[in-house]
């Protein structure tokens, strides 16, 4: 067992929690299944005599007035609104009184027949029920003058109610498969917080002893083996620094109190080898050593990013719900402003969220970003018009550029040591998963418990997140980092750079525009216009985080080997716009599927080859102002896109209806990708340094 | 509590004299003046007002027939002060009401508002300029199918490719009705046997008639049609016996000869239920304020289907189940739904 | 009691299989739920236009709503055909109450957000809440298109649970067996999980301790490749090493210090 090094571990654990939580909901759901199955038959039975009751009495009427039963006209009309209305039921027939069948409309006359022949129908007033293949049907007599001519049949079939408790697994395969995931985050905490993370610690510790430094102890608080064990380790330097003071104090008494010179120098000989062979903190005892790790922040980020994302599928739906008209807007406008703003506020928000990060360390801006993110959500489910929402969302909209920007510089700090793509690994692994269960997970809960209990739910996840920072990251000193301001000059020769402002304007806008005006607002309206229930709405958007999570490591491997990243980037923005093209091409309501599907490759394809691009296409910039400075330039100027998108596509739809919209944001998206694709063929392959400052 | 009461008197002692006017219960008085004197529409008209509870008193007058006795009754009904004029029938309505570009004050009633019912062109007759609005203060109903509902009546009773009629050459409505039919054959695919009964001194010929149904007999028609024709409709028990005799199945355009006769079936608006709906309008303008030329002049929604079942099972050409679902049905003389 | 590493990881599992459990459950039974209502509220819209149909052809004959005596026998005889319905009400457009199951009720007026339907379309069912009750209804239309009134019927909004009853506490009954012996698997794993790294930190903890109270080494484990147990060998030698030598530094001194 290696103890500082989770992965078997870890792989046990996951294994351990599929296994307690996998069988458990698959063998309840079946159970309930087949329970439900049952429970819901009689109820059939009812419905099928109430049908039945009245075909019965219409046949009844018409043979009545003597028509006989086997020349009623008209039969398969008569049926058809009545199998129309009740999906339930399968086939209707009329049977003379021997059972043969005269009309017949829903299923095979050589599957009933036999049945019917053999049967006896003789019946009561209230019918005959038995089953035939997958069919169950009910007989009711038809009567004239007393005597009975023949007979109506109701046929259901037990496969439709299946069906549609079939709906309940999409449901409970959502929770259990987010529930999966949530738990793999918590032991990954669990793991990394009390395990790993201080194991690491103690192997720092015993590395400099082993080079005979003692100057340091291992900070675990813990209570289990692992504190156990580290305390142990603790005493045992603690007595070796004891025994230390304890020399010193005695060569220091012996120095100054001896009156022999010769003594004196030798007693200093000892202490200079002690001291050149170990090290010894300078302090009064050994110093606790505070590691930062960039893991401690994964989950307290995973549940602020799953607050955000439990609303993405639907908040357009919600504006409309809240919406008076105003004049001189039409509705799409604003639905679409709440968007707009969010992402304007993140972008204007995420600049100063870095300085103050800077200023005052993660830990304090993290929990900074939680009042007003806590306040949104609060307020956002309490809003009652678009403007408060439009405030609340604002709120929020700041409170996640503070965390996400505490997060990132967190990170940065902790993995300074470490690879710091691994880092930024957490930071995007932490984002995306949230992004997949967050979405999945707000379809369902909206769709059962309604918009406001959606976020309310975000605001509880906000404020456990809060707490973990609040209670499990130290609050420790952090050394400012040397941030320096460019300046607007700078900035603005940044723009001249004809390769850097081509990379933003055809390749990083138009990704964002597509997201923001495609993913966030169009799609969810138009899902919903088609009768999409929350549920499906959210499973269908949440192809898009699907599609990044898969494609995404494999496309970093792939630039990071080939080199061929603007290749990437373009070919990502063409597929990504001819997704959105889709609606334009194929009938229905599946092309906004394809075009989520489309974007997520896109994005899959393109986000991370064109974040490494930037240091490629202006690497003198880079080493002037710093790289940081030039992404988080990027940053602010793609969100311009994000803000765009939402407007844009708002504006679209009224002119050319949802589909329409869709079409012309994704006819803008494919234009400027194709004039990126084809000015990326004159990039060539400029001087490169190596992507270091990502964050 | 004392100054309550006190207020209370104060309101009864100001109201009492309006209240003393205004009679909650004081009937509507409405002035209804009929041509052929009281028939279902007026019995409709009537009825309505007694299931819907509203009080009204009616002032009936009858012109039996004769234009001259019209034209005393819009002057009668001015200095009755009535509430609201009900006219019947296009002569009634035009003298009573005048054209919609010209009506003379002095003449026409322009100030009452009013409703009419039975006339057959009500734009033709220039009583209202369209129906969508009078654009005075009048509204009304009209009662014809359209001949194109009835053709699809026929066909949902069972599809058809050749349509036999025989009419009255001397007389407009028969003329019009093979006009519109030949249209109508052309639009929709069916070809049109028609078969004048013959003229005898300048009268048509009863005894023609059977002749004349076995000639469409002969062509192979599937439905014989029976317009909205006084002649016919005098002899429509020759002309729907002929027709049984050859095995044709009857369709009629108005509702004697299904309901007083053998043809087979109809699609017509019962006078009754136009009356009723004539009297809805009437309501909209005197319980709810809606001012007549806001209310379009339209038929009742629901097309009365009438079959007559002894005729049906003497063809052995039984109707679809969701059209004798919808039908009014004729067994033993009896109306049954 | 404190908490060992296994204690932390089964309450985590635990505390994740629980609100699985729950919210799977409650989503489950919701959306079962939502069917079976659709299901009997489909039956009973059926219900009730058949009775809409019966009063509108009765309508085209020119009659009036409350002229339809009938109509009393007729609900009364489809409320004796199913035990479920608490009452089948008809009420005309101004809301007074012509016919009922309840003889009693008949005269009375309906509450009047039981109006508000009849101003919408007329050939879909309404559903409404009347405390205890769910009642669906069609408003009734003569052939001039004038909503008349409305047909409803009533049914108990317990319905589901006074017929699912006893399946629901079964399902119960084994969700909580489930849940129970689940649980525990989570917590027997754990332990098995962690003993392994209880138990090598304590033997470690252990060696440390002898090889600081008496000397000698930490052997690694030879079958072991993790470098981090030639690295712990390698640190405790070196603090006893140190221990060693400070201690002879200190004699060192204390012998010099006496020489005088």
């Amino acid at each position: 067992m290696t103890l500082d090094s989770s992965r078997s571990l870890l792989i046990r654990l996951f294994t351990l929690a599929f296994l307690v939580l996998v069988p458990p909901t698959a063998i309840l759901s079946l159970v309930a299944l087949s329970d439900f199955e049952q429970g819901m038959i009689p109820e059939l039975d009812r419905k099928a005599a109430a049908v039945g009751r009245d075909l019965a009495a219409q046949v009844e009427r018409a043979v009545g007035y003597g028509i006989p039963i086997d020349r009623l006209v008209g039969m398969d009309e008569f049926f058809s609104p009545v199998l129309e209305a009740n999906p339930e039921i399968r086939y209707l027939a009329v049977t003379d009184e021997r059972g043969r069948v005269l009309f017949l409309k829903g299923a095979e006359r050589e599957a009933l027949e036999p049945h019917y022949r053999s049967a006896d129908f003789d019946l009561a007033r209230d019918g005959r029920k038995a089953s035939i293949a997958d069919y169950l049907d009910l007989a009711l007599p038809v009567a004239e003058g007393g005597r009975r001519v023949g007979q109506v049949h109701v046929g259901f079939d037990a496969g439709y109610v299946r069906g549609r408790l079939m709906g309940i697994l999409y449901d409970v395969g959502v929770v259990a498969a987010v529930s999966l995931i949530v738990a793999f985050e918590i032991l990954l905490f669990v793991v990394f917080f009390n395990v790993t993370g201080p194991m690491k610690a103690v192997g720092h510790i015993l590395d400099q002893v082993r080079r005979g430094d003692f100057s340091r102890v291992a900070a675990v608080p813990s209570q289990d083996e692992v504190g156990r064990f580290v305390r142990a380790l603790t005493a045992a330097l603690r007595s070796v620094d004891d025994l230390y003071r304890r020399l010193m104090a005695y060569i220091e008494e012996v120095k100054t109190a001896h009156f022999d010179k010769g003594v004196v120098e030798r007693v200093g000989e000892v202490e200079a080898r002690v001291n050149f062979l170990y090290r010894f903190a300078t302090a009064g005892s050994p110093k606790p050593m505070h590691e930062r790790r960039a893991t401690d922040i994964r989950l307290p980020l995973f549940l602020f990013v799953f607050a955000e994302e439990l609303s993405r599928s639907f908040m357009p739906l919600y504006v409309g719900e809240l919406m008076r008209p105003i004049p001189g807007l039409t509705p799409e406008l604003i639905t679409a402003i709440p968007i707009a703003v969010f992402m304007a506020c993140i972008a204007l928000a995420t600049p100063y969220g870095g300085r103050v990060a800077e200023r005052l360390g993660s830990r304090r801006v993290f929990l900074m970003g939680m009042v007003p993110a806590l306040l949104g959500y609060v307020m956002t489910g309490l809003a009652h018009s678009v403007y408060d929402l439009v405030l609340w969302r604002a709120a929020t909209g700041v409170g996640y550029a503070l965390v996400t920007m505490a997060c990132q510089r967190y990170i940065s700090k902790a993995v300074s040591s470490e690879a710091r793509t691994q880092g930024l690994g957490v930071f995007i692994g932490a984002v995306l998963t949230a992004s997949v269960c967050g979405t999945a997970m707000g379809g369902v809960v909206a769709e059962r418990f309604g918009y406001q209990s959606t976020f309310l739910v975000s605001a509880a996840l906000v404020m456990l997140s809060g707490w973990m920072v609040y209670r499990l990251l130290s609050g420790t000193a952090e050394e400012s980092g040397d941030l320096r301001e460019p300046s607007r000059g700078e900035l603005a020769g940044l723009l001249r750079n004809w390769r850097f402002s081509f990379l933003v304007l055809f390749a990083a806008i138009p990704s964002k525009m597509a997201l923001a005006g495609f993913l966030f607002f169009l799609a969810p309206l138009h899902l919903a216009a088609a009768g999409f229930e929350l549920g499906d709405i959210a499973r269908t958007v949440m192809l898009y985080p699907i599609a990044v999570v898969l494609l995404s490591p494999v496309v970093a491997r792939l630039a990071d080997r080939t080199g061929w990243r603007a290749g990437l980037v373009a070919v990502g923005g063409i597929v990504g716009g001819l997704g959105l093209v889709a609606p334009a091409l194929l009938p229905g309501i599946w092309p906004v599927a394809v075009g989520i599907v489309a974007l997520g490759v896109s994005h899959g394809l393109s986000a991370s080859p064109q974040l490494s691009m930037v240091p490629d296409v202006c690497w003198i910039e880079c080493r002037n102002i710093g790289q940081t400075n030039v992404l988080a330039f990027v940053r602010l100027l793609e969100r311009l896109g994000s803000v765009a998108g939402p407007l844009l596509a708002a504006a679209f739809v009224p002119v050319w209806g949802l589909s329409g919209a869709i079409v012309a944001l994704g006819a803008i998206v494919l234009g400027m990708a194709a004039v990126f694709a084809v000015v990326s063929g004159a990039y060539g392959s400029g001087p490169h340094i190596s992507a270091e400052e990502v964050a | 509590m004392i100054r309550r009461l006190l207020l209370a008197l104060a309101v009864v002692l100001a109201a009492a004299p309006a209240v003393a006017q205004d009679t909650p219960k004081r009937p509507y008085r409405i002035y209804m003046a009929l041509y052929r004197g009281w028939e279902e529409a007026a019995q409709g008209f009537k009825d309505y007002f007694t299931n819907q509870n509203i009080p009204v008193e009616l002032i009936v007058r009858d012109a039996g027939q004769d234009r001259e006795k019209i034209k005393g009754f819009a002057a009668e009904a001015k200095a009755l002060k009535v509430d609201l004029v009900f006219t019947w029938g296009t002569s009634v309505t035009q003298e009573m009401l005048g054209p919609f570009d010209a009506p003379d004050p002095a003449r026409h009633i322009t100030d009452i508002p009013a409703v009419f019912a039975i006339v057959s062109q009500p734009v033709g007759a220039k009583v209202v300029p369209n129906l969508e609005s009078s654009g005075r203060n009048i509204t009304g109903t009209s009662y014809l199918v359209p001949v194109e509902t009835q053709l699809n009546l026929v066909q949902s009773y069972r599809p058809f490719t050749r349509l036999g009629i025989v009419y009255n050459p001397l007389e407009k409505n028969s003329l019009v009705a093979v006009e519109e039919l030949k249209a109508q054959g052309r639009s929709m695919g069916f070809t049109l046997t028609a078969a004048p009964v013959d003229v005898v001194d300048g009268k048509p010929a009863p005894a023609s008639i059977p002749a004349k149904v076995a000639e469409v007999k002969a062509a192979g028609v599937d439905y014989l049609y029976i317009p909205p024709d006084t002649f016919l409709n005098v002899n429509r028990d020759i002309l729907t016996g002929a027709a049984l005799e050859q095995g044709i199945p009857t369709f009629a355009a108005a509702e004697n000869p299904v309901l007083t006769s053998k043809a087979m079936f109809g699609g017509v608006y019962r006078y009754y239920t136009v009356g009723q709906l004539t009297a809805y309008k009437a309501e909209q303008i005197l319980v709810h304020g809606v001012k007549p030329a806001d209310i379009p002049i339209d038929a009742p929604k629901r097309l009365s289907i009438i079959i007559n079942m002894p005729v049906v099972r003497a063809l052995g050409f039984y109707p679809p189940m969701n059209l004798l679902g919808v039908s009014e049905v004729i067994d033993g003389g009896e109306v049954r739904p | 009691m404190f908490w060992t590493l296994s204690r932390k990881v089964s309450a985590a599992l635990a505390a994740i299989l629980l609100s699985t459990m729950v919210l799977t459950a409650l989503f489950g039974y919701h959306k079962f739920h939502d069917l079976m209502s659709a299901q009997v509220g489909s039956r009973y819209s059926f219900v009730v236009f058949t009775i809409k149909k019966n009063v509108e052809d009765r309508l085209s004959l020119g009659l009036a709503l409350r002229q339809l005596r009938q109509m009393q026998d007729i609900v009364e005889r489809e409320k004796v055909g199913d035990a479920n319905i608490l009452g089948i009400e008809i009420y005309d457009a101004k809301g007074e109450i012509l016919f009922n199951t309840d003889r009693g009720g008949i005269g009375a007026s309906v509450a009047p957000e039981w109006l508000e339907p009849l101003k919408g379309a007329t050939n879909h069912p309404f559903a409404l809440r009347d405390e205890d009750n769910l009642v669906v209804g069609l408003p009734l239309v003569n052939t001039l298109g004038k909503v008349e009134g409305a047909v409803v019927l009533r049914y108990p909004a317990a319905y589901l649970e006074n017929e699912l009853g006893d399946l629901l506490a079964k399902l119960a009954a084994q969700w909580s067996v489930v849940l129970a012996v689940f649980a525990v698997i989570g917590v027997v794993g754990a332990l098995v999980l962690f003993r392994p790294v209880g138990v090598k930190l304590r033997a470690m903890e252990t060696a440390l301790g002898k090889v600081l109270a008496e000397g000698g080494e930490v052997v690694p484990d030879p079958g072991s490749a993790d470098p981090f147990d030639a690295r712990f060998a390698e640190f405790a030698a070196k603090t006893r090493e140190a221990i060693d030598h400070i201690k002879g530094a200190t004699d060192e001194v204390e012998r010099l210090d006496r020489l005088a």
